[in-house]
């Protein structure tokens, strides 16, 4: 890995509103190597989506607007890119899945032709040969019979035929970046598990990165090489997905680790949870905006925001007293709550 | 009711244990699944619909004839006799200066769909253009230019908007349709404005922009066609209102300059109705009620088959 496909630098992403400008997204910055899967974790609201949207270009304008920061794909400056040269990144260099594949589909237009229309536009087929292309596009993302369901409508086909045929779409113009924004929250279990399935066998048939975006720390574990954990608009811990797991270092992260329901817990013992809710983003406090939040905030942690550190090989982590163990975060936890 | 009545009938009656519902499986589509074979078939199975549907073409192959030169050219000819009576010759009479009305009645179904066509077209394709537009654009200036301008032209009464129209066209053959079409327009343009506004809001608009869709074809390749089914049923409102309108501005004097109309087939009777002559204002009037009538029945079957939450 020489440089990364896509480099983030300081983003900020701010939206106008009766009460004010909002930072949704506020300096952060990351990087995706070439065919590499991103997690990118955090609660509803905290700038996921958003950081996805700047990457397509596509935050709504106005209210939004990118205020600051650098997005670089393959080197190439994207922000500030007129719509037009950006419609032709749209699709073609970086395409995108999204959340609800009941409502992502055209309702008055058949599989085929929007999934031609697609490929036309971007690589120039005849119909015929568009055609073909998109069925066996359909049949690599697991599809059992793709020439009976090409010529039906969305509402025929069922969510993860649907969130399928997204993918098929989405990759359908060979894409360096893929962002999948929540691609499995709208589906079942069984069926969220091969829809991610596939999306990894194409990645790695396709040498696509992947940017994936959830809420679901378990579906990252499974899929995901590094992740980001985002707090607020803002980053608060990045790591391999190994070292955040076994030693997260963010109180957030180990927060997040700990309330995941264990499937041998004793039935006595309590789900922990996050006390507190998520800071308003048009007040914010000094400091470090998890403070309210955190068991083991000092009084440096109100008054100072803290940086982004170091922290092992190479993650980072924004903290300024890190999480020594998971042990040492329950210990902490115990004695705030009492 | 007899002894081999089924012990244990159905929830609908019907149905007893002795016949089990019998399930197809998912099998092959069978021709219901696509929305438009779906309304297709909604439609064939409502009678009424169908009737007035049946009616329409009747009158429609009439006016072909009359294009194709088949019948009702003679209906300038004043050769006949002075309110002649029902006769061979003249099948339904003939009017004061002696032309025969039933060449006249038919040669006026022309007319009729000549305008109800082209103000349907015109004033449907002008009402979508503007109605996405200014959905698209809601709340820009765009939008505001066109809702001003609908808000003008819906605020002047309409009789008053044609009179003015054909006064400053000067007996132009076109100055009803004009008229027409641009007032009719508005009704559609809400319609749509609406319709793209709630539908620009939904997940496929924002794929399509992702994948790489302009503005321009987002709105009119993925949006507009979700309103299709408002644009067929206000196409057949306006081609209904069109003839309507046609008869009463003829009436006035305002309507048809070339040829004849059933509008201007009432408007001789006034002078025929005294003298207890009623053939003209009769058939013309009738010719109007059934074919109205008809493409109501149609419409509103159309409204039905299209609507996806209506099961019948």
């Amino acid at each position: 890995m020489n440089r990364p496909l896509l480099e983030v630098d300081n983003l900020v992403i701010e939206f106008e509103t009766d009460r004010g400008t909002i930072r949704a997204v506020d300096g952060i910055s990351f990087c995706v190597g070439a065919s590499e899967t991103l997690g990118l974790v955090g609660e509803s609201g905290c700038g996921k989506s958003v950081t996805a949207l700047a990457l397509l270009g596509l935050i709504p304008s106005p209210p939004g607007r990118v205020a600051a920061g650098s997005i670089r794909l393959d080197g190439r400056e994207l922000t500030g890119l007129s719509e037009a040269r950006m419609r032709k990144v749209r699709g073609k260099d970086i395409a995108m899945i999204f959340q609800e594949p009941m409502s992502a589909l055209n309702p008055v237009f058949t599989i085929a032709s929007q999934m031609t229309r697609v490929i036309r536009r971007h690589q120039g087929l005849s119909r015929r040969q568009a055609r073909a292309a998109a069925v066996e596009m359909l049949a690599l993302t697991g599809i059992a019979a793709p020439l009976r369901l090409i010529d039906d409508y969305p509402h025929q086909l069922s969510g993860g035929m649907r969130q399928r045929v997204m993918i098929a779409m989405a990759m359908s113009c060979e894409p360096k970046l893929l962002i999948a924004d929540e691609p499995t929250t709208a589906l079942d279990v069984t069926t969220q598990a091969q829809v991610l399935e596939q999306i990894l066998a194409l990645q790695s048939s396709f040498n696509t990165a992947v940017i994936l975006i959830t809420h679901d720390l378990g579906v990252v574990a499974e899929t995901c090489s590094r992740a980001l954990v985002m707090y607020c608009g803002r980053l608060a811990e990045e790591g391999t997905v190994e070292s955040l797991f076994a030693h997260p270092r963010h109180p957030y992260t180990a927060g997040l680790l700990e309330s995941i329901p264990a499937l041998q817990a004793s039935r006595n013992r309590h789900l922990p949870t996050i006390a507190g809710a998520v800071p308003d983003l048009a007040e914010l406090p000094p400091g470090c905006l998890f403070a309210d939040r955190c068991p083991s905030a000092r009084s440096l942690c109100r008054e100072e925001h803290p940086r982004l550190i170091t922290s092992g090989r190479d993650g980072r982590v924004a903290c300024h007293f890190p999480v020594q163990s998971r042990e040492a975060y329950r210990a902490a936890l115990v004695q705030w709550e009492s | 009711m007899s002894i081999n009545q089924p012990a244990n009938p159905g929830v609908d009656g019907r149905l007893g244990p002795d016949e089990p519902v019998k399930y197809k499986g998912p099998g092959p589509a069978t021709g219901l699944d696509s929305p438009l074979r779906k309304a297709v078939y909604k439609l064939r199975r409502d009678r009424w619909g169908m009737l007035g549907l049946a009616i329409v073409i009747v009158y429609a192959l009439i006016a072909l004839g009359v294009v194709l030169g088949l019948w009702g050219q003679d209906w300038s000819s004043t050769a006949g006799p002075r309110w002649a009576g029902i006769s061979a010759e003249h099948w339904l009479g003939t009017n004061l200066i002696g032309q025969d009305i039933f060449n006249r009645a038919l040669y006026s179904t022309r007319t009729a769909f000549e305008i109800g066509l082209v103000v349907a077209i015109l004033s449907t394709l002008l009402g979508a253009l503007l109605g996405a537009l200014s959905g698209f654009y809601a709340g820009t200036w765009i939008d505001e230019i066109i809702l001003w301008k609908k808000g003008v032209l819906d605020a002047i009464p309409f009789y008053l908007f044609v009179a003015a129209v054909a006064f400053a066209l000067e007996g132009n053959a076109w100055a009803m349709h004009i008229a027409m079409i641009a007032t009719f327009w508005t009704i559609t343009a809400r319609l749509v404005r609406g319709e793209v506004i709630k539908l620009k809001n939904l997940e496929f608009v924002e794929a399509a922009t992702a994948i790489g869709a302009s503005r321009m074809v987002t709105l009119f390749r993925h949006i507009l066609p979700n309103t299709l089914h408002i644009l067929l049923v206000q196409g057949t409102i306006v081609f209904v209102s069109a003839i309507k309108s046609e008869v009463i501005l003829s009436f006035l004097g305002l309507g048809v300059q070339e040829g004849t109309s059933w509008g201007l087939m009432i408007s001789e009777s006034t002078q025929e109705v005294l003298s207890g002559q009623f053939m003209n204002f009769i058939v013309a009037s009738t010719m109007m009620f059934i074919l109205v009538m008809a493409f109501n029945l149609f419409s509103d079957s159309l409204q039905d088959a299209l609507d996806p939450k209506k099961v019948h």
